[in-house]
């Protein structure tokens, strides 16, 4: 494309104002995620000089038990991320679109947790597990004086437990999918109602299509942030009891900790990589190269 | 214009962030105390804190205008964590207790990044003179002393609750069948949680009562031990699980150190295996953390049947990393002069138990030590036959010391592996941390 004369006038001022970007992505980000990929393939200390060791780090991630357990648990957690955590975060959207009575109120109890850290918020989830004290159990308790399961510590619920610790914080999936179900324009709607629509159909046959996008996009997030999952599992069961709840951020940290830091980057190397699987299986099943109006 | 304008506001914005930088340049060279900020879990609510908090107000106190430490509260568990990854990003702190022993040969003794103590200690003899010799050869390292060494053994045993449980005799005197049968109904503080503190002790003590367990653990010290399948692993590992499931706490499953502290101080166990700083905790000023009836002065302390205590005086203690700036050195040696001091090390020992073999004690601190029931235990329970041994988590790589034995144990516990399956894996996991 040619510029005109107002273009290429302006065209030093638009690099200058983009310098700092690039800057900033390639200090901040490039050269990290470059140094990542070059030290898996070493044996490093993190101290010492790296030495190349080709694909030995690979090799033993892939060979070891706890990244295979990491990566079912990974599994399942993005199944249920991208169904039931976005699902549940879609439909308060949808909830909170039609403006019922007291939503205003509603909505801001329900920002409320997004406020709170994760480490936080794990702390809680210990509490609210407790088998002696714990909310949850006292609450089953009442129904079954018997009950008596801790949560965190016993197979096969501390998986579950654990899930429970983000499953319903969907907030930041309703906000995004709530703005875009703000943008459908309002005649749609009233042609629908004019076709006979009940508000069911116009919510599955226009709302949630028109809103591929954003639900794309939360889902993507969503499972994003199961791959680099560290304080909801640390902080609650440290990838236990056994590896019932392993996932490769503690793989990484654990590595870091015993000072294999090439090992560690080969962890770092397999986020990177199931993050980027996740974006383009998820474009792919949403079209979301294509356009919505 | 409009673009000039931006350009050059933003210039303007830049600028005016200088003054702050000059500021904080300025502040660096500024007269003052030479104040060190050491991040350390002896804090809050840690029982390690109930001592070392007011032995650095009192050095601040004595060293006022000249130099002052700030305590920055970090988690116990967490800390050497810590400190290795301040150690890779070269921002390590004035002082730092303790080491991973692996970590610190390998990487920070093997690259000269650790200030010799030596002439230091060459040129304050009184200091040198009290030192442990073990521990003294055990931090010399090619002629330099990398870590300052200890004065003070402090023999780690148990403690039982003498209104809930009587032994009717020294339970250092016992085997552990006749510890058992003693204990009758009465419930043991277990952790399966965090590294299960006060399991890997009684783990410790049923080792030791193998034939051959003690010099396996000693041996440990210096080459880890990777494989935990050998018999004495496995007939202590079956012993603990009986333990554990017999006589395990309510809240054995899960429990971390404040969950075991709490089923001890609540009545709900009647014994504990730990270390002689939690007399801290049965102190009338730790009275809020008691309940169900507990007071401190119910508590007596013992050592592990079969005549062992866990008393390891060759680990590294307080280091000063070789890059500190010498204002900061001065003020880390002169904090650490400050706790060599016989009236410090005594007082140390009041509050948190312990000998100095080389130290000669005041009469007043025999007196004091004497009042102290549960010191005075501690102090008369060994004996010239007792085994002085280091606890498994010295003999075990750091992650599976502190994280992967913890993380194993409700598997062992809820019957999910047999004690050589538990061991099997836990020797896999060891294994992985060779690289």
């Amino acid at each position: 494309m040619k510029l005109d004369k107002l273009g290429r006038k302006n065209l030093p001022w638009v690099y200058l104002f983009i310098l700092p970007s690039v800057v900033v992505f390639l200090t901040f980000y490039l050269l990290p995620i470059v140094t990542v990929f070059v030290t898996s393939l070493t044996r490093w200390d993190g101290y010492n000089p790296p030495t190349f060791q080709g694909f030995r780090n690979y090799s033993l991630l892939l060979s070891r038990s706890v990244f295979l357990i990491s990566l079912r648990n990974l599994l399942w957690w993005s199944l249920i991320a991208g169904t039931l955590h976005v699902g549940f975060g879609v439909l308060v959207a949808f909830l909170f679109s039609r403006r019922p009575v007291g939503w205003k109120a509603v909505r801001t109890v329900y920002m409320i947790p997004n406020v709170i850290s994760g480490a936080a918020w794990a702390m809680i989830y210990r509490f609210i597990f407790n088998n002696d004290f714990g909310l949850l159990n006292g609450m089953i308790r009442v129904f079954a004086p018997g009950f008596n399961v801790k949560w965190l510590f016993q197979s096969p619920y501390a998986f579950w437990a654990v899930t429970l610790t983000w499953l319903f914080y969907a907030v930041i999936i309703t906000l995004i999918v709530h703005a875009d179900l703000m943008s459908i324009p309002a005649e749609l709607h009233e042609a629908a109602h004019i076709d006979g629509a009940t508000g069911l159909q116009i919510a599955w046959r226009i709302d949630l299509p028109l809103c591929r996008f954003s639900i794309g996009t939360s889902v993507i997030l969503s499972i994003t942030s199961r791959i680099a999952m560290y304080e909801a599992v640390a902080l609650t069961t440290r990838g236990g009891p056994g590896d019932d709840t392993m996932n490769i951020p503690i793989i990484l940290v654990n590595a870091i900790t015993d000072m294999n830091y090439g090992y560690a980057n080969a962890a770092a190397v397999s986020m990177f990589v199931l993050g980027i699987v996740t974006l383009v299986l998820v474009n792919w099943l949403f079209r979301m190269n294509r356009r919505v109006y | 214009m409009k673009k000039c304008t931006v350009f050059i506001l933003a210039a303007l914005m830049l600028v005016g962030l200088m003054p702050a930088l000059w500021a904080t340049a300025a502040e660096e060279e500024a007269e003052g105390p030479v104040e060190l900020v050491i991040p350390h879990y002896k804090a809050g609510q840690n029982v390690g804190g109930k001592f070392f908090l007011p032995q650095v107000e009192r050095f601040n106190t004595m060293y006022e205008g000249e130099y002052h430490i700030v305590i920055e509260e970090l988690p116990q568990d967490g800390y050497m964590a810590k400190m290795k990854q301040l150690a890779q990003q070269g921002q390590l702190p004035a002082l730092i207790e303790g080491a991973d022993n692996q970590w610190f040969e390998d990487v920070m003794i093997a690259n000269d990044r650790v200030y010799d103590l030596g002439p230091w200690l060459n040129s304050h003899q009184e200091i040198k003179s009290v030192l442990i010799d073990d521990a003294l050869s055990f931090n010399t390292v090619d002629g330099a002393v990398v870590s300052l060494p200890q004065a003070v053994t402090r023999p780690i045993g148990l403690f039982y609750n003498e209104t809930m449980y009587d032994p009717g005799k020294r339970i250092g005197e016992m085997t552990f069948d006749e510890f058992a049968d003693s204990l009758g109904r009465n419930k043991i503080a277990f952790m399966t949680s965090e590294n299960a503190w006060t399991t890997g002790l009684f783990l410790t003590g049923l080792i030791v009562a193998e034939p051959g367990g003690a010099a396996m653990l000693r041996a440990g010290l210096e080459d880890k031990v990777y494989d935990y399948t050998g018999p004495i692993w496995l007939r202590a590992t079956t012993r603990l699980q009986g333990f554990i499931r017999e006589s395990g706490s309510a809240n054995t499953l899960g429990a971390a150190y404040a969950d075991a502290a709490n089923a001890f101080m609540s009545k709900s166990a009647a014994v504990i295996a730990n270390g002689p700083w939690m007399v801290n905790d049965f102190t009338p000023s730790s009275s809020d953390k008691w309940s169900g009836g507990f007071n401190g002065n119910q508590v007596r302390g013992d050592i592990y049947p079969g005549n062992s205590a866990i008393a390891n005086v060759m680990g590294y203690r307080w280091w000063i990393p070789a890059s500190t700036p010498e204002p900061e050195r001065e003020a880390a040696l002169a904090f650490l002069e400050f706790m060599m001091q016989p009236e410090e090390l005594e007082a140390y020992m009041i509050a948190e138990g312990g000998t100095a073999p080389k130290l000669q004690v005041s009469q007043s601190f025999l007196e004091q030590q004497a009042q102290d029931r549960v010191l005075s235990d501690l102090a008369t329970a060994v004996n010239a036959d007792t085994t002085f041994t280091v606890a498994v988590y010295d003999a075990m790589p750091q992650s599976i010391a502190n994280e992967e034995f913890g993380k194993l144990l409700p598997k062992l516990l809820d019957g999910s592996f047999t004690p050589a399956e538990f061991l099997e894996a836990l020797s896999k996991k060891a294994e992985e941390t060779r690289m």
